[in-house]
């Protein structure tokens, strides 16, 4: 068989099925057991899946999640790939051999992250706060800050412009500070409710809204309600807002 | 708080996943696209979070530092100990962190050792709460609403310097005990029945025995000198003036940062001036001068209520020169001020040039009536 395999999973069942033509452009999608594990695949051409058209990347990634999550539902556990990891042979080597090959020298690592995921998924736990409120307590509180604030509005417009800066400098400081001690309270409770922890990169979002936190979070499935009680607590704080996605396959923790 | 996978907002969470993420195969096998951009830059770019980040920049190197500094510290089981030191007990607790705007109850493991009461965090392998066993002056059970908004027995630690940390565990009252006979062991005593005083910001302590808070006013700013690279700053809290001392207590650190005993104040004056360098207005300031081991120190506060300040520490100062003893400058016998410049020497009969002024006058006074 030439040409090369799209992998979408790896799952803790050595059960050889189809799942019928659910895979990005329609093709078929199966499993090959090897021992008591199985790859999850469709057949496709040595070329990787690329696009300039934004829409169809998207659609091709949503079909992509699509069927690691009906692979999910099917077997307990699963190891998901990421977008566009395709196996193709070597030299006369098929690339159903060069797969085989690969499973046998990593069964045991295979194995090994298999059994840690057992039960478990992966939620997406992002904390925001608004700079507007925090600004304004920290304007509140500090004395020179709140001064320079109160001043601005009475100077002309080249000296306003100044002093603004100024004020922003200084702000931009304590709001660091504040930054740091509200992630590192949150991390510790957040922890306490989950096996483990991944801090991802923060994003920009919207304007005044800004993402003060950025986690994956593996637990297991009915321990999504502890989380989410204490997610609750810091979501009630008036300058604090969460959002508390899942449950994912543990695409973060493999 | 319920986890949701709406289909349209959660997309970028998605993508951010399995364009980022996933099992990798470590292998020649698979065509690479790692570190590609295969799928075009623009969407990457707009889900990998490359974005600028917003006009407080500053943010992003935070943002790496915290993630680095998370990744290093992550691993740590156990507390780093000093030379000599041995734990007698480790508990799981909290303590009330108060700082800047925020304030929380920090939690991790608290050890007792024969050196020390620490809180160690080993998420970020910090300390968050340290105190040697011979600086422990007191201890307190309250019960009190804890963060939970239930009712817990907290534990106030008194230092010998003043500060109070509140403290937290499972077993509070077995807690004490233990800091108790630990404390014992090592033939180091506590102040029985310390007191707690509770003020709106919360109880605070720092009166010795006897004393009495005999003033205390609104918000009052104290111009923290200068100490290592930190300038001198307006700081906000809260004067208190007792029958010993006059004390300012900084409102975010809860603790004393100035304290001199009332008898050491020799000045109080009121200046308009600048209280920051960035604008021109001016605001009363009150200027408290002091003596420390006879050297003339100053101290400065401002706020609403500094004119009612001013009249109380007047007071202060003008009762104390009373009690004041004076010689005589004829005969240099010792008497109290008071009395010297009322009545004149009994020794001698000095009378002071205002007195000997005051009697000529109203002797002219009675002169003039009886002729």
């Amino acid at each position: 068989m030439a040409g090369a395999r799209y992998l979408y999973c790896i799952a803790d069942s050595n059960e050889k099925i189809s799942f019928g033509n659910i895979g990005l452009e329609n093709n078929e999608v199966y499993t090959i057991p090897y021992k008591d594990l199985c790859v999850v695949i469709h057949n496709c051409s040595i070329e990787p899946y690329k696009s300039e058209d934004e829409d169809k990347v998207k659609l091709w990634v949503t079909i992509h999640e699509k069927v690691v999550e009906s692979v999910w539902e099917r077997f307990d556990t699963i190891l998901p790939l990421g977008f566009d990891t395709i196996i193709i042979g070597e030299g006369e080597k098929e690339p159903e051999e060069n797969m085989k090959s690969w499973l046998k020298d990593d069964y045991e690592n295979l194995k090994k992250k298999l059994n840690k995921l057992k039960g478990k998924a992966e939620f997406g736990v992002q904390i925001f706060w608004d700079i507007k409120i925090i600004s304004e307590r920290i304007i509140d509180v500090n004395k020179e800050i709140k001064k320079m604030s109160d001043d601005i509005k009475t100077k002309s417009k080249g000296l306003a412009y100044m002093y603004k800066q100024k004020l922003e400098n200084l702000l931009k400081k304590e709001i660091e500070k504040e930054a740091d001690r509200c992630f590192k309270d949150f991390y510790e409770r957040i922890k306490r409710c989950g096996d483990e922890i991944k801090v991802e990169k923060t994003k920009k979002l919207e304007e005044g809204k800004q993402m003060l936190m950025n986690l994956s979070c593996l637990l297991s499935k009915e321990k999504s309600k502890v989380l989410g009680d204490e997610l609750e607590k810091i979501d009630n704080m008036e300058e604090f807002s969460v959002r508390f996605t899942g449950p994912w396959p543990p695409y973060s923790f493999v | 708080m319920e986890p949701n996978r709406n289909a349209h907002a959660t997309l970028v969470d998605l993508l951010d996943r399995i364009l980022d993420k996933g099992l990798v195969i470590n292998a020649d096998i698979i065509i690479s696209v790692a570190g590609i951009p295969l799928i075009g830059v623009n969407l990457r770019a707009a889900l990998a979070g490359m974005e600028t980040m917003l006009k407080y920049g500053v943010m992003q190197a935070w943002d790496e530092k915290t993630r680095i500094w998370e990744n290093e510290h992550r691993k740590k089981q156990e507390v780093s100990l000093l030379n000599g030191e041995e734990v007698n007990l480790k508990i799981y607790g909290s303590y009330y962190y108060s700082k800047g705007i925020y304030t929380a109850w920090r939690s991790g493991y608290f050890y007792l050792t024969n050196k020390r009461l620490l809180l160690w965090n080993g998420e970020f392998d910090e300390i968050i709460f340290q105190v040697p066993l011979d600086e422990i002056k007191g201890l307190i059970i309250r019960s009190e609403k804890y963060f939970t908004k239930e009712d817990k027995e907290v534990l106030y630690l008194i230092r010998q310097d003043g500060k109070v940390a509140r403290l937290h565990t499972i077993e509070t009252s077995q807690f004490k005990k233990t800091i108790e006979q630990n404390l014992k062991i090592k033939g180091l005593s506590l102040t029985e029945n310390p007191v707690l005083i509770e003020f709106k910001e919360g109880p605070i302590n720092f009166l010795t025995e006897g004393e009495k808070v005999t003033h205390r006013g609104k918000k009052v700013w104290y111009l923290v000198p200068v100490s290592g690279i930190q300038q001198e700053t307006w700081r906000p809290g809260h004067l208190y003036l007792t029958d010993k001392r006059l004390c300012w207590w900084y409102d975010f650190e809860r603790k004393l940062d100035f304290d001199i005993p009332v008898n050491r104040i020799v000045s109080v004056t009121v200046e308009m001036r600048k209280t920051s360098g960035l604008n021109s207005d001016r605001e009363k300031v009150l200027d408290i001068a002091y003596l420390v081991n006879s050297t003339r120190k100053t101290a400065s506060f401002s706020g609403e209520q500094i004119d009612e300040w001013v009249q109380v520490l007047r007071t202060i100062i003008s009762d104390q020169r009373d009690e004041e003893t004076e010689t005589c400058p004829q005969c240099g016998k010792t008497a109290l001020r008071k009395e010297l410049l009322k009545k004149g020497c009994i020794g001698c009969g000095w009378v002071s040039p205002r007195l000997k002024q005051k009697t000529e006058d109203r002797g002219q006074k009675t002169k003039k009536i009886t002729t």
